[in-house]
């Protein structure tokens, strides 16, 4: 059930009322468009995510039991020293680009994975299954980062083609519904206007008629 | 811009990732320390990406989700298992394609 606009019954108003329809159906359409790029591009994102979400996790849960491993063999507490001990200096470049005008960030990282000298542990003291571990999860890292750039593109994406589709209803069933309504209604009311005027001036003349 | 990681989880998880190069690590002990924790990462411009585990998100439930959700689109917050490979069953993402789409939907390959 639509509600009128409280509109007067001129038909200026009415011209103005044609003008508002046609510019919220140009509206309406274009962002009908907006969503369906929108979706599309979100699908492909969601498609790629899957990818890479199965290999981080594959490769996430072989670098655990690679540490677990070295727990074992190196012991708890002197796997902890040593990762206090690491380099811990990995860089990740972010930079921002625009999908139809939505932020979404674009994740550079370099090798993340390093040769056993850079990792800044000293060698002769610890084990190399440590260094297995390290690798695994230098390995996981870089999986995660990929994955990690995907995903908050396609909240991002989501987020949009949210309030997209909000915008898109609201045009659809509430805005235009109600300007057609006021539109009839003032059409309505004009020829209503008409015919009384019609049948004033038709009485007029028989009254006029009479009196001669 | 370059951006350093951070890490927010148990024991191993830190140290695995620690070993890997990861430049902020905390170990989740309590709820008000872990929480405290990621708000100086969300408000720290440095870190462009935060490790976080699933078990962890989920003890931290509303006040973590506010927090990701009122921050820019850095630092990104990225949920990951831990050593046992925990994750929750109703899946984040699943559950935004339910809202967006209406309907949920299962990405399959081709042919199969």
């Amino acid at each position: 059930m639509t509600i009128a606009l409280a509109v007067s019954p001129t038909r200026m108003e009415l011209l103005k009322l044609r003008q508002r329809v046609g510019l919220a159906q140009k509206g309406h359409d274009l962002l009908k468009e907006k969503m369906d790029a929108l979706v599309i591009e979100f699908f492909e994102v969601l498609r790629r995510i899957q990818e890479a979400r199965t290999k981080a996790l594959e490769q996430l849960s072989v670098a655990h039991r690679a540490l677990s491993m070295c727990f074992a063999v190196v012991g708890t507490l002197e796997t902890r020293q040593v990762s206090r001990e690491a380099r811990r200096e990995l860089q990740m470049e972010i930079s921002t680009h625009h999908i139809m005008g939505i932020a979404v960030p674009a994740v550079e990282v370099g090798e993340v994975e390093r040769n056993v000298l850079a990792r800044g542990y000293s060698i002769h003291t610890t084990s190399s299954v440590l260094d297995g571990a390290s690798r695994e999860f230098e390995r996981a890292l870089k999986l995660l980062i990929e994955l990690s750039e995907l995903n908050a593109s396609a909240f991002a994406l989501a987020r949009e083609l949210e309030k997209t589709k909000r915008r898109v209803n609201a045009l659809e069933y509430i805005l235009i519904p109600r300007l057609r309504e006021a539109l009839k209604f003032i059409m309505m009311r004009l020829d209503e206007m008409e015919r009384e005027n019609f049948i004033r001036l038709k009485r007029i003349k028989a009254m006029l008629e009479k009196r001669e | 811009m370059s951006y350093k990681i951070a890490v927010v989880g148990d024991q191993e998880t830190v140290t695995g990732f620690a070993l890997a190069g990861a430049t902020y690590v905390h170990i989740h002990a309590t709820r008000e320390e872990t929480l405290a924790k990621l708000s100086e990462f969300f408000a720290s411009g440095e870190i462009g990406l935060v490790l976080i585990t699933h078990r962890i998100a989920e003890e931290l439930g509303l006040d973590f989700r506010w927090m990701s959700r009122a921050k820019r689109l850095l630092p990104l917050v990225l949920r990951i298992p831990d050593k046992t490979g925990y994750v929750p069953k109703v899946d984040e993402l699943r559950e935004i394609i339910r809202r967006t789409v209406g309907a949920g939907i299962m990405v399959r390959k081709e042919g199969s």
